[in-house]
């Protein structure tokens, strides 16, 4: 376990979700490896947040599933980008880039 | 979000949940078998690597579980589960679920009866058109007599309501009620009449379906005479004959034209057969206070306005009559919604009604409380259990809040049901026309308010063992099962204590009734009830304006009955006992107070009237035949009257009035209804003038007769069969358009003055007895619960030496002391909340020590049985089974 593990914030969960699939389908565990890699081991998703986070999304009508192999040839669920995940990953991101500058500037603001 | 996408989901989560089951579970299972191929490829162990993956993932069936509650349609489905998990549990406890809905039927069936009868009382709408512009008048006298209520007005009280008054459509109707013979065909039948003035119908909104209302001519003194009928009489007497319209029927001896039909569902507060022009005026009935009055408010006009054009038209003879009655008082008038005018009266005994069965809501409320609390206790295991399994504290107190919602679903339902049953009771109870209602049946505001006092009554219920969850400490909770003992049962004596409390205050209440009752039924009545069979017709018939018809009349028809076998006497009289007689008014003409004012009953009587009835005569002598028209008046007076007008001082040979009538015997006072203006009582004496039918006023005659229908009255030795029979026959025989109204017992009068009592008893009683019952099992139920609980430490008593009889009041004590309390509490309570009863109490003091002497006997061998029952439980217990027990 990480020890630089940070709590995900509200509603990043999704952005990340939707990031890690922008390069491509793939399954629970390839997401959350691949969470890990692009915030070089800051998030460390558990399955406890993952899984309802991609039954809500696919609810949502972002994310659509089918039945694949993985690497290893094992059976399992994976995950895709629909046109409105994209849609909405445009709108999310825009929204935390926002926040984040928002954030940045007031932290370097002296006071 | 995509709602469609949403949808889809939803009904597959809902239809397909198998299927999306399996597929979960296999996608989390392909999860944890990646993730350890990961591990076993960075050379761990296989077992090692599945043991750590397992660790790490946290629990597949949490994960599960987290991924179902945020699928769409979950919280139906927890929803769902909760409900069939709760509905099991009450399945479970088959005697905990029977008693919580008895007790719910029970108390919610009592409130839909009574709140039935309040919404049909106060809260619909009269059955007219725009009931909220149809008003009646108040007055508001301020002084040292003050009043405040609805009065009757006289002929130039309503002229200046008709002239002076633009923003209302005003009518005035004889509030008495009027009996009329109405000629169809062969036979003459007796009709009720309502009289009323030109506008009444328009100001109700009751168009005749058939021909017109009243016109302004009619409406004058001595106007055409006409006559609007009922859908019902059209239909049944007249067969609904469309052509009835302007022709004339044979109506009190005179042809009066059908000018209308009224429609088939309307009914007025007079509920006649038939209605005739009142054509009201300030002489005859109209020179003194005789009409009521309605009023609609015109378009446009407001009922301010009003008010201040009838203070502004009346003031003058507000004046006069301040002057005459009230000299210093101040008199104003105000309009009064006729909802509340017409039933100001039943309304004080309606809210009354309400508080008792709101005292048995609350009552019920207390024995719920305390089965749940017991229940909780025997639950704590099975709650800790499921809070180990991961059920969190929220989800529990859902899970309980579903189960007192499905009680109190349940008990509702079935309250309701116990409810149409018991106001279907309740009504066939009441006298006929008694409600000033058409009728009540329950609607879905009553509906509604048993549900709301089922949820409600939950909620209060159900509240208490929630709460108590807060303090539940799990590992106190795993480890000890008599926690908070002492804790709970306090509780459940408080509990008690109160219920038993409400208890004492419904029980003292109605035993004040009950005595009220007792009090006026025993009343001495001054002559003798029984043998006597009585009969009324109406005389307000044309015939009957001249006097020589009247006087010969009442000689035939009563020397008729006297020949009838067995008959040992008859007289006919205008009123009877515990009856209302004339009011009427005289100048003295002698005694202290000579030339005053006095106000007294008026009864005019054959000669046989006091021996018929048995009635004393305390001094002089009685009318003979040879008192009739033209010989010197003469009048006989009751002790009431002596004692008020003559200081007690033997009054015959004096004249009564400044017309000079003498004072020819005085009779002893008999029960009667007086008027309310002098005393409240129901039954009661006041000051009585008797004169001779023979000597009767014509004029006066004519009015009284529109009022009164006179009674005829026989005295037999022994029943006879087939009597009321025989005296039709022999008024027949006097004149044969002469039909007797109905036939009554005294017993059947006495009953009937006493209607209203009657029915404050049976309700009352019947809601006391209720919180009797449930006050008893309130105390059973802890007694018992007390026994079951410490089966171990009696039987533990025994074995150390402890009798049987000292385990036994060691048990009890509780249930004893809270209801000892509780009746201590209840009586201090009586002591200042039973004063509200002052006004229907008569010759009984709110501190009545036999009512409350009788409520503590009553209160104290319920609780005594409801304490013994349970504890006889021990006597059979074997100190060496119980010890083994734990």
């Amino acid at each position: 376990m990480s020890s630089k593990q940070t709590n995900l914030l509200q509603g990043t969960l999704d952005l990340l979700i939707l990031k890690a699939l922008g390069a491509g389908e793939n399954h629970g565990l390839g997401i959350s490896r691949r969470i890990d890699q692009i915030t070089q081991g800051t998030f460390l998703v558990k399955p406890g947040s993952l899984f309802p986070a991609l039954h809500r999304l696919e609810e949502a009508g972002w994310l659509s599933s089918f039945w694949g192999e993985s690497e290893n040839n094992r059976r399992a669920k994976f995950y895709r980008l629909t046109k409105a995940g994209k849609a909405q990953m445009d709108v999310e991101t825009k929204q935390w880039q926002t926040i984040a500058m928002a954030m940045a500037n007031a932290l370097k603001a002296t006071t | 979000m995509n709602s469609l996408s949403w949808l889809r989901s939803l009904l597959a989560n809902l239809l397909r949940k198998e299927k999306i089951e399996r597929q979960l579970d296999y996608e989390l299972r392909a999860y944890v078998e990646m993730a350890t191929d990961e591990k076993v490829a960075a050379g761990v162990s296989a077992s090692e690597a599945r043991r750590t993956t397992l660790a790490d993932f946290g629990g597949i069936e949490q994960v599960k579980q987290s991924v179902r509650d945020h699928r769409a349609g979950s919280s139906f489905e927890v929803l769902y589960l909760d409900v069939r998990y709760g509905w099991r549990q009450l399945v479970r406890n088959p005697g905990f679920t029977a008693a919580v809905i008895v007790t719910l039927a029970l108390s919610i069936g009592a409130n839909t009866a009574i709140f039935s009868i309040v919404n049909a009382l106060m809260l619909k709408g009269l059955p007219y058109p725009a009931p909220e512009r149809i008003g009646t008048i108040f007055w508001r006298i301020e002084g040292s007599q003050p009043f405040d209520g609805r009065s009757e007005i006289d002929g130039e009280h309503w002229e200046l309501l008709r002239d002076s008054v633009p923003s209302v459509v005003g009518a005035v109707l004889s509030p008495l009620s009027s009996g009329a013979n109405l000629q169809a065909g062969q036979s003459v039948q007796y009709v009720r009449a309502g009289r009323v003035s030109a506008h009444y119908f328009d100001v109700l909104g009751v168009l005749p379906v058939v021909g017109r209302a009243f016109t302004a001519n009619e409406d004058r003194p001595h106007g055409p005479k006409a006559v609007i009928l009922s859908y019902g009489l059209w239909r049944t007497t007249f067969h609904a004959d469309p052509h009835l319209i302007g022709q004339t029927i044979d109506l009190k001896g005179e042809p009066y034209t059908v000018v209308g039909v009224l429609p088939v569902s309307a009914s007025t507060p007079l509920n006649a057969d038939l209605y005739i022009d009142l054509q009201p005026s300030r002489q005859g009935e109209g020179s003194s206070t005789n009409f009521g009055v309605i009023l609609r408010l015109r378009d446009g006009a407001n009922w301010q306005q009003a008010d201040a054009e009838i203070n502004n038209a009346w003031a003058a003879p507000a004046h006069h009559f301040v002057d005459e009655f009230h000299r210093g008082s101040k008199i104003s008038f105000y309009t009064v919604p006729l909802q509340r005018g017409q039933r100001a009266d039943l309304r004080p005994k309606a809210l009354t009604l309400m508080l008792a069965a709101g005292f048995i809501l609350l009552i019920a409320c207390a024995n719920l409380a305390g089965l749940t609390v017991v229940r909780m206790a025997r639950r704590t295991s099975e709650i800790a259990t499921r809070m180990a399994l991961g059920a969190s504290r929220w989800h529990i107190r859902r899970q309980l809040w579903i189960e007192n919602l499905l009680l109190a679903l349940i008990g509702g339902a079935v309250g309701i049901g116990v409810g149409f049953l018991a106001l279907r009771g309740l009504l066939s109870l009441l006298p006929p026309d008694y409600l000033p209602v058409a009728g009540v049946s329950p609607d879905g505001r009553v509906l509604a308010f048993s549900l709301v006092a089922s949820i409600l009554t939950s909620v209060l219920f159900g509240m208490l063992p929630v709460l108590a969850l807060k303090q539940i400490a799990l590992r106190s909770f795993m480890a000890s099962r008599t926690i908070a003992g002492v804790e709970r049962l306090r509780f459940r004596q408080t509990l008690i204590a109160g219920e038993v409390a409400l208890t004492v205050v419904l029980l003292a209440a109605s035993g004040l009734l009950i005595r009220t009752l007792i009090h006026l039924q025993s009343l001495p009545p001054g002559f003798n009830p029984q043998g006597v069979m009585t009969a009324k017709a109406s005389l307000d018939d044309a015939r009957y304006r001249d006097p020589a018809a009247f006087d010969s009349m009442l000689n035939e028809s009563t020397a008729a009955m006297e020949r009838i076998p067995g008959v040992q006497s008859a007289a006919v009289g205008l009123s009877l006992p515990y009856e209302r007689a004339l009011n009427n008014g005289m100048t003295l003409g002698s005694g202290p107070q000579r030339g005053q004012q006095a106000m007294s009953g008026e009864i005019y009587v054959s000669p046989s009237y006091f021996a018929t009835l048995e009635i004393p005569l305390l001094a002089g002598r009685g009318f003979t035949s040879s008192d009739r028209r033209g010989s010197q008046p003469v009048a006989i007076v009751n002790r009431s009257f002596v004692r008020k007008y003559f200081g007690g001082v033997n009054p015959v040979g004096q004249t009564l009035d400044k017309e000079g009538t003498i004072i020819i015997g005085v009779t002893e006072d008999v029960t009667l209804a007086p008027h309310a203006e002098q005393v409240n009582d129901p039954l009661g004496s006041e000051p009585i003038t008797y004169i001779p039918a023979t000597q009767a006023d014509p004029r006066m005659l004519a009015v009284v007769h529109a009022w009164f229908q006179p009674s005829w009255i026989v005295r037999t030795s022994a029943p006879i069969q087939g009597l009321p029979g025989q005296m039709q026959r022999a008024l027949s025989s006097v004149d044969p358009g002469l039909p007797f109204s109905g036939f009554y017992s005294m017993t059947d009068h006495l009953a009937q003055s006493l209607a209203t009592q009657r029915v404050e008893v049976a309700l009352l009683g019947a809601m006391a007895g209720l919180a009797l019952l449930l006050s008893a099992v309130g105390i059973f139920a802890l007694v018992a619960n007390m026994v079951a609980q410490r089966t171990r430490e009696i039987g533990l008593r025994i074995a150390l030496g402890s009798t049987i009889r000292q385990a036994m009041a060691h048990v009890a004590a509780p249930g004893i002391r809270s209801s000892a309390i509780g009746i201590v509490l209840g009586l201090i309570v009586c002591l200042g909340v039973l004063r509200v009863m002052r006004s229907v109490l008569y010759g009984v003091s709110i501190y009545d020590a036999p009512s409350m002497a009788g409520v503590v006997v009553v209160l104290t061998l319920v609780t005594m049985f409801a304490t013994i029952i349970p504890t006889l439980r021990i006597a059979k217990t074997d100190p060496a089974t119980t010890l083994r027990d734990e």
